[in-house]
């Protein structure tokens, strides 16, 4: 995977080893959310799906590339443009075009700039200095992390900035030559591999970032320009040139032809024009051997096997009156006869049935969730609109009516009860 | 698994347009499946009659019930790997560009644990959902859609940009955002249902619920009984209504189930049996 260069700026940018994300100075909740998923290294629909879950309306803008094989695919929303060149042509995305979002697949991508347009919407929020031009002209190399950014550079650029956006990079092979890949450089300066967990990297910094989110340690890589070798990996293999070789056909497939493949076998025939052609024709039908390919990508550990749903340790225990335990390691759902909406067969909730004799208490009447954001590591309790409603009891507080459809935070010892007789008492885990 | 006796019916109609129908169902209780193979790809029957296959082998093979949704997945995937075996195949036939794609809404019966882990299971509905096909319950004289589209409409709905009302006229509202086949996201969504909060299940195609409204829908599952009936009359109003489309309808009735009915109503009967003298 090809690294990534960054001006600071106001906006947010999580880079992980499946996705980037930008999001504007104001998401500073969102933003610790996607990160700890980017950085678990969550695939572009498992990001878009978490990024969308509180609904477009409320999400300024955004930009969302996905990195790995096959085509990279960009989502821009709001005040940032997408700039590059990708199969030998110029790419412009202007993310204020769209009601929606703007969405392109691009093949063999070359170099995309994400600059954010509007700096001056989200600069009276923080104290960052956002005025780029003057100080911020230096583009710092990053593998993983998350990081404030103004513009993003893929792959990285070296110092000089680079020219007027758009402009592709001098070599044709740039996702070898100009950048500083951590995996090539001599293992002596550095123990990280390209692993993005550099939680424990807590160096100093070049550029002081505001944390989003105090509860999360975390840092980003610290640029290292003195450990950045200047040229190629020397142990790379030769440079191809993208240009079809002499010997072959020249119809349009074998340039299509997929650019490690080339690298890999300079002297092999190109691949026979009707087979596994990873690319599309026309920018719009997309094959269904190439979207085998994206199918298997998405799945972590063993091939063709189901991904293992996501163990996470319990944030607290619910004891119910009826004498049951639950760890709330998932979503709850508590209710006469709860229903789940909309879950995915990774992320299954639990249903928890409690005995109503009176119907006092709704088919599906709260739900118990493992905070994130800033209720990062406790539960959240949420009415889902029941008939005759909830009352917390928090330590320390009088009782409290819960508002349909508004989580809150659950202190130990906090009891909730939801009538007829039933109450649920919340404990550590 | 737990006794649960379910009647069922099918249809399904070529429409007044098209001249094959590319939708595929599968009644194999408790396995209920509707795939519309999608129109503007290539041989989208192909594709339906694949999921309906997978679905089918599911249900002779038996599936680990308190494990719904694994099973589910694991069968739309072997579906979505089939599909791309057969583009290939076509594709290196000399057919270029040939993608067949498919949606499919699924109702299986699972046990799903009650509460405490490793506790007493309790049979439910498990439904899943990829594309524009849908899944309606109909309970206590009202009638509810539950699956939710994955659409470019049903997305602008959910971001408020325009109403449901739009979304019934909106010229984009065949363009799915999910489905089989094809290179987008194969995940479904999941629903669970207790048994007695769906009295009826309808699944459908767009051929369905796009050529007559969910008031129609709810009228003819009111005045139907038997499900094979109601099966019949609901695609046969959707033909009556234009049939631009493949129709296709499955009507599953969880029969025996003491419904959820409010206290007070439980109540007054308790009381007036024991008037009567036929409790103690």
């Amino acid at each position: 995977m090809p690294t990534s260069s960054y001006r600071t700026g106001a906006w947010f940018a999580v880079f992980g080893s499946a996705t980037t994300l930008l999001l504007p100075g104001t998401e500073k909740a969102r933003v610790a959310d996607l990160w700890s998923r980017i950085d678990d290294g969550a695939g572009f629909d498992e990001v878009l799906d978490a990024l969308l879950q509180s609904g477009l309306g409320a999400l300024p803008g955004f930009v969302l590339v996905s990195g790995g094989d096959g085509p990279t695919k960009v989502l821009a929303r709001g005040a940032v443009q997408v700039t590059g060149s990708a199969d030998g042509e110029q790419v412009g995305i202007d993310g204020r075009d769209a009601l929606t979002w703007v969405e392109r697949t691009l093949d063999h991508v070359e170099s995309l700039a994400l600059v954010v347009v509007d700096d001056a919407s989200s600069e009276d929020t923080d104290d960052v200095d956002t005025d780029d031009v003057d100080t911020d002209d230096v583009d710092l190399p990053i593998v993983g992390g998350l990081v404030r950014v103004s513009r993003v550079d893929q792959p990285a650029v070296t110092a000089p900035p680079a020219a007027p956006v758009g402009t592709p990079p001098p070599a044709p092979e740039a996702e070898q030559a100009p950048a500083p890949v951590p995996e090539s450089s001599p293992l002596d300066d550095e123990p990280d591999t390209a692993n993005m967990g550099t939680r424990e990297d807590a160096g100093p910094l070049a550029q002081p970032v505001d944390p989003p989110d105090e509860a999360d340690s975390w840092a980003p890589r610290a640029p290292e320009p003195p450990a950045a070798p200047p040229g190629p990996p020397p142990a790379g293999p030769p440079p191809v040139p993208t240009g079809a070789p002499p010997f072959a056909p020249t119809d349009a497939l074998s340039l299509q032809t997929d650019h490690a493949e080339q690298a890999g076998s300079p002297s092999a025939p190109p691949a026979p024009p009707v087979d596994d052609d990873p690319s599309d024709h026309d920018g719009l039908t997309r094959t269904g051997a190439s979207s085998e390919a994206e199918f298997a990508r998405e799945l972590p550990g063993i091939p063709g096997q189901p991904a293992a749903p996501r163990v996470v340790a319990p944030v607290a225990r619910l004891l119910i009156s009826n004498g049951e335990t639950i760890p709330v390691d998932r979503v709850i759902l508590v209710g006469r006869a709860p229903e789940a909406r909309r879950f995915t067969s990774t992320e299954q909730p639990r249903l928890v049935k409690v005995p109503s004799p009176l119907h006092e208490i709704s088919s599906t009447h709260l739900e118990v969730r493992p905070g994130s954001g800033a209720d990062h590591g406790s539960a959240v309790v949420t009415d889902m609109g029941s008939t005759n409603g909830t009352v917390l009891e928090q330590p320390g507080l009088g009782p409290e009516d819960l508002k349909p459809g508004i989580a809150v935070q659950l202190i130990p010892g906090a009891t909730i009860n939801l009538g007829d007789g039933v109450t649920i008492q919340v404990t550590r885990p | 698994m737990t006794d649960v006796e379910l009647h069922h019916g099918a249809a399904s109609d070529v429409g007044l347009v098209r001249e094959i129908n590319e939708d595929a169902f599968l009644v194999a209780p408790l396995v209920f499946v509707v795939a519309d193979g999608m129109g503007g790809h290539d041989r989208g029957d192909v594709a339906s009659r694949i999921v309906v296959e997978e679905f089918s082998a599911l249900a002779e093979s038996g599936y680990d019930a308190t494990r719904g949704p694994e099973a589910i997945a694991a069968t739309l995937r072997s579906s979505q790997a089939r599909i791309a075996e057969y583009d290939a195949g076509q594709r290196a036939a000399g057919a270029q560009d040939f993608a067949a794609g498919t949606t499919a809404v699924v109702a299986l019966v699972v046990e799903q644990t009650q509460g405490d882990v490793g506790g007493p299971t309790e049979p439910m509905w498990l439904l899943a959902n990829l594309g524009d096909s849908r899944i309606y319950r109909y309970n206590d004289s009202v009638l509810e859609q539950v699956s939710v589209d994955h659409s470019v409409v049903q997305e602008l709905v959910d971001a408020g940009t325009i109403s449901l009302a739009d979304a019934a006229v909106h010229p984009e509202r065949h363009i799915i955002t999910r489905a089989l086949g094809g290179s987008g996201s194969t995940e479904a969504d999941f629903f669970v249902l207790p048994l007695a909060g769906a009295e009826r299940l309808l699944l459908c195609s767009d051929g369905v619920s796009g050529m007559i409204d969910d008031d129609q829908i709810a009228d003819i599952l009111s005045r139907t009984s038997d499900p094979r009936d109601a099966a019949d009359r609901v695609v046969a109003a959707a033909v009556a209504a234009g049939g631009r489309d493949n129709a296709t309808a499955v009507v599953v009735d969880v029969v025996g189930l003491v419904p959820d009915r409010p206290y007070d109503s439980d109540a007054q009967r308790m009381s007036l049996e024991q008037k009567l003298g036929a409790l103690p």
